[in-house]
């Protein structure tokens, strides 16, 4: 039985599919563009909150020189095992938000020195990506990569670390300087402390003995405050919305977010009792985020430009040169610079990192197998503009970027007429402009 | 990539860098095979095509004939690469070298006349009789591995610094690491470091060359906030390829036509992005057509990362690029176990680099312009651990190495006797009244741009 051949989505239709797909997750697999542009928007965004079905769609699992990955215990095969996530991940915006988040709560494993902890993380993120920023907040205050990465283990009533402390307010709930003072932040660390590590057998637990049960007074409240009840304080707090609604927002769209919007989406963080999906919702269907879809404004950040080039190409993990690639861009999972996570935006772009991102189309491209000597002499610039543009998903291309293509595509082979010449000339031509494609200028933007 | 991750830290660190950086050198480049093999190679091999494009850039054929009998090939190239500096010729240069993961700066310079070394040290103290005597500080002496060190000591040419971090020091490497690069003590969400903020201050925007990472990526203490910067370890190996693509030439073709018009910030910042790569890749033409034929440097360099990147960026500060600020690291010394053997061998390496580094500048007539800064995040505990080695540590060894570097010991060590409640050596010299002390005198740079709130503490550093 054959069905009906659906008429193709409109290409406006079709750019707010990849726009959104690029913001909301790690770029459409070629499939799902049509399919998205046909159900619109609304319904694309609800598929984005609701996702329904397995985690990972079919594809290889992850290999290095043909062996499956270790992330637990071999160097680097963690960021594969994520980047893995990201490219056979089918619940797309959960997948992105675990990255949202961890810039948000960054954790390093360069400090905390333990790839399961950091695995660990990964799922206490996500199983709670899009609902309640409260009890993320809790999971993360109870979280072991976290608790020895800001060294709330072992803080003891006789010297209370104040590092998780003043981050938590400083950079999870509340922002810079922005409704607490120091006394605040000394206060709640008394309240943070009791939790306990054994270094020696790497044990994590809690010692109601070490932690101190006196009266704090910490935003303006007072009382025998124990951990939980600073996150709970930090997120009563009337500040904490409209700041971690902002940085939501932030994440989506570089553009400022309208000052009646924003009311918005605090309305409906704070009504849904902290939910964070009503609040995406609203980000993800503004007019703003799918706005100027002939100009791209938005920086990939790499794990998203190189998780998005993998599902464009359909390609899979089978190379751990990932890891440093990733490194080389500024961007490694697991491992940001700081507990303010990644700078974001054109910070991304520097003569290093976009050699960088070069390089990774270079190990995507020798994945296509463009073979010498399995192209005619017969395909005309037109035609081998197409064919590259096929085989990287059909990206979004400037008109400077098609002019030069197509320049490049008359001229790299006009005088290349010997019969060997046409063997490898004909398919680098088509190397080339795949790479382009995938890798260009406007391949670094959503 | 196997890594053993128990070092016994309180964060396991390996040196991330040297570790990516080794992975990266297998990978990146371009197969030599493909440039000697085949038609290719005689017809359209890159080093053909960059040649003619350089011989061009560099002010037309006409100069490049009329110069050829004169300078032989090799000169012509590096003559038309100094050509195109646009950038102050006479220019001062800083080189960091970093020491990653804490070098021990009591066993570098050893404070043999303290009773309490020995003590401490009872596992791995270096015999006294051994070290390397410096004729004006006889309570001290080199590591015994340091012979190249001691030369240029005694030629006048090191200020050391023992003690030198900053007050309360934090011993994991991620915090110390990030003080040290940032210049700013404590929490701090700017993500530029230090030398990126003094090239943002020396005020060049257009060329990348004029501060150089020598590695694989950007070091974070070369990020600045607008200044472009060039991440370049081998010139040579510069380039673009794609795999059975026959040119770096070929590899860029189209790319050469999409870097401009774009209207958002997001695809401008894309498209000066590859400006600054292929105007990188552009200007280190004269010295990738080389090749091999490099030619020998005075004083042999030490066959590593650290010999080679200076090797290397002696090259380029020879090409005249208008490059006032390089980093390179040295990676290994995190030596929680073992570490007699392991420092040994990687000061030896230091000290040899150093001396090549100061022969072949001087060889090129740069001696006098260039500053070298080797330093570490922290230094290591005055107390030896069961294991053969040291745990984190504070108070570090830095050396300031140059024909203007003021020889001797520049900063007050504090003895064993006293330390601070972890058992660490006190600090007497903050690491950021150097920084500013370089800055102002060797750089000519504004101390308040860069290290805001920094005090007015300078030291006797530069002659």
């Amino acid at each position: 039985m054959s069905k009906p051949i659906a008429r193709p989505p409109s290409r406006v239709a079709r750019a707010k599919a990849e726009r959104l797909m690029w913001r909301a997750g790690f770029g459409a697999v070629p499939g799902d563009v049509d399919r998205l542009a046909r159900a619109g928007t609304t319904a694309a965004v609800h598929e984005l909150l609701f996702p329904r079905g397995p985690q990972l769609r079919k594809g290889p699992e992850p290999t290095v020189d043909g062996r499956p990955i270790d992330p637990v215990n071999v160097y680097g095969h963690d960021v594969l095992w994520w980047l893995d996530r990201m490219v056979r991940g089918r619940h797309q915006l959960v997948e992105r938000m675990t990255l949202n988040w961890h810039d948000h709560f960054a954790t390093s494993n360069d400090k905390v020195s333990d790839s399961k902890l950091m695995m660990q993380q990964y799922f206490t993120i996500r199983s709670r990506s899009l609902g309640s920023f409260r009890k993320l907040a809790l999971a993360i205050l109870n979280d072991h990569a976290m608790q020895r990465f800001l060294d709330l283990d072992n803080s003891d009533k006789d010297d209370p670390n104040e590092n998780f402390a003043r981050e938590f307010l400083e950079l999870f709930t509340l922002g810079v300087n922005n409704g607490y003072t120091e006394q605040d932040i000394r206060e709640a660390a008394r309240a943070l402390t009791g939790f306990t590590y054994d270094y020696n057998t790497k044990t994590f637990g809690y010692d109601p003995d070490r932690h101190d049960d006196g009266v704090k007074t910490i935003l303006g409240k007072s009382g025998r405050f124990k951990a939980s009840d600073v996150v709970n304080l930090a997120i009563n707090h009337p500040k904490h919305a409209p700041y971690l609604c902002k940085k939501l927002w932030g994440y989506f769209t570089p553009r400022p977010c309208p000052p009646g919007t924003l009311k918005k989406l605090v309305a409906a963080y704070t009504t849904s009792g902290t939910q964070i999906r009503p609040v995406l919702q609203m980000i993800l269907t503004h007019p703003a985020l799918l706005a100027d879809l002939g100009e791209p404004d938005q920086v990939k950040p790499p794990v998203v430009f190189v998780a998005g080039m993998l599902r464009k190409t359909n390609q899979f993990i089978t190379t751990d040169s990932w890891t440093w690639m990733l490194d080389n861009m500024g961007q490694r999972p697991f491992s940001p610079p700081n507990v303010s996570g990644w700078e974001q935006d054109e910070a991304w772009l520097t003569t290093a990192s976009v050699r960088a991102r070069y390089e990774a189309a270079s190990q995507t491209v020798r994945a296509l197998q463009i073979k010498d000597g399995t192209i005619t002499k017969t395909q005309t610039p037109a035609q081998a503009l197409s064919a590259a543009l096929r085989m990287t998903g059909r990206p979004w291309t400037s008109s400077q970027s098609r002019a030069a293509l197509s320049r490049y595509s008359r001229t790299s082979v006009a005088d290349k007429t010997a019969d060997w010449q046409q063997e490898h000339y004909w398919p680098e031509r088509l190397r080339v402009l795949c790479h382009m494609l995938l890798a260009g200028p406007d391949a670094q933007v959503s | 990539m196997n890594h053993n991750r128990n070092c016994g830290c309180d964060d396991w660190h390996v040196s991330r860098r040297a570790l990516l950086g080794a992975a990266a050198d297998n990978i990146v480049g371009i197969p030599e095979e493909l440039l000697t093999d085949g038609p290719a190679a005689a017809l359209t091999g890159s080093r053909g095509i960059t040649r003619r494009r350089m011989l061009v850039g560099a002010g037309g054929l006409a100069f490049a004939v009329a110069a050829m009998p004169r300078f032989g090939a090799k000169g012509l190239f590096e003559a038309a690469a100094a050509a195109q500096a646009t950038a102050d010729p006479n220019g001062r240069i800083l080189v960091s070298i970093y020491l990653d993961g804490g070098n021990d700066g009591l066993n570098t310079l050893v404070p043999i006349a303290d009773p309490r070394y020995r003590q401490l040290r009872s596992r791995i103290a270096i015999d006294p009789a051994t070290t390397l005597p410096l004729a004006d500080h006889p309570e001290f002496g080199w590591h015994p591995s340091l012979t190249g060190v001691k030369a240029l000591y005694d030629a006048g040419k090191v200020a050391v610094m023992p003690a030198v971090d900053y007050a309360n020091p934090d011993q994991s490497h991620f915090n110390s690491q990030i003080f040290w690069r940032t210049g700013v003590v404590g929490q701090s969400f700017d993500r530029t470091g230090w030398l990126g903020r003094t090239i943002d201050a020396l005020g060049d925007t257009t060329n990348p060359l004029q501060a150089i990472s020598m590695g694989w990526n950007l070091d974070p203490i070369l990020q600045s906030r607008r200044a472009p910067v060039a991440t370049v370890f081998d010139p040579g190996g510069f380039g673009f390829y794609i795999p059975d693509v026959w040119s770096d030439e070929a590899a860029l073709g189209p790319y050469r036509g999409a870097t401009s018009g774009a209207k958002s910030k997001a695809r401008k910042a894309a498209q000066q992005a590859y400006r600054g790569a292929i105007d990188v890749f552009d200007k280190l033409a004269p010295l990738r057509a080389q090749g091999d034929q490099v030619p020998a440097a005075p004083v042999p360099y030490p066959d590593e990362h650290l010999g080679n990147g200076l090797r290397n960026l002696a090259r380029m500060l020879g090409a005249g690029f208008g490059t006032r600020l390089a980093t390179i690291s040295h990676g290994g010394f995190d030596t929680h176990d073992q570490q007699p053997v392991e420092h040994a061998q990687l000061l030896k390496t230091l000290g040899d680099s150093l001396v090549a580094w100061q022969a072949d500048l001087d060889a090129r007539g740069l001696s006098d312009r260039v500053m070298t800064l080797v330093w570490s995040e922290f230094g290591r505990r005055a107390e030896d651990n069961d294991s053969n080695g040291t745990d984190h540590g504070a108070g570090g060894c830095v050396l300031l190495v140059g024909n203007h570097a003021n020889g001797g010991v520049q900063s007050e060590f504090p003895g064993l006797t006293n330390l601070d409640p972890n058992g660490n050596l006190l600090v007497t010299t903050e690491f950021r009244n150097l920084y500013a002390t370089l800055l102002e005198s060797w750089m000519g740079v504004d101390v308040g741009s860069v290290l805001p709130g920094v005090d007015a503490r300078r030291l006797a550093l530069i002659k």
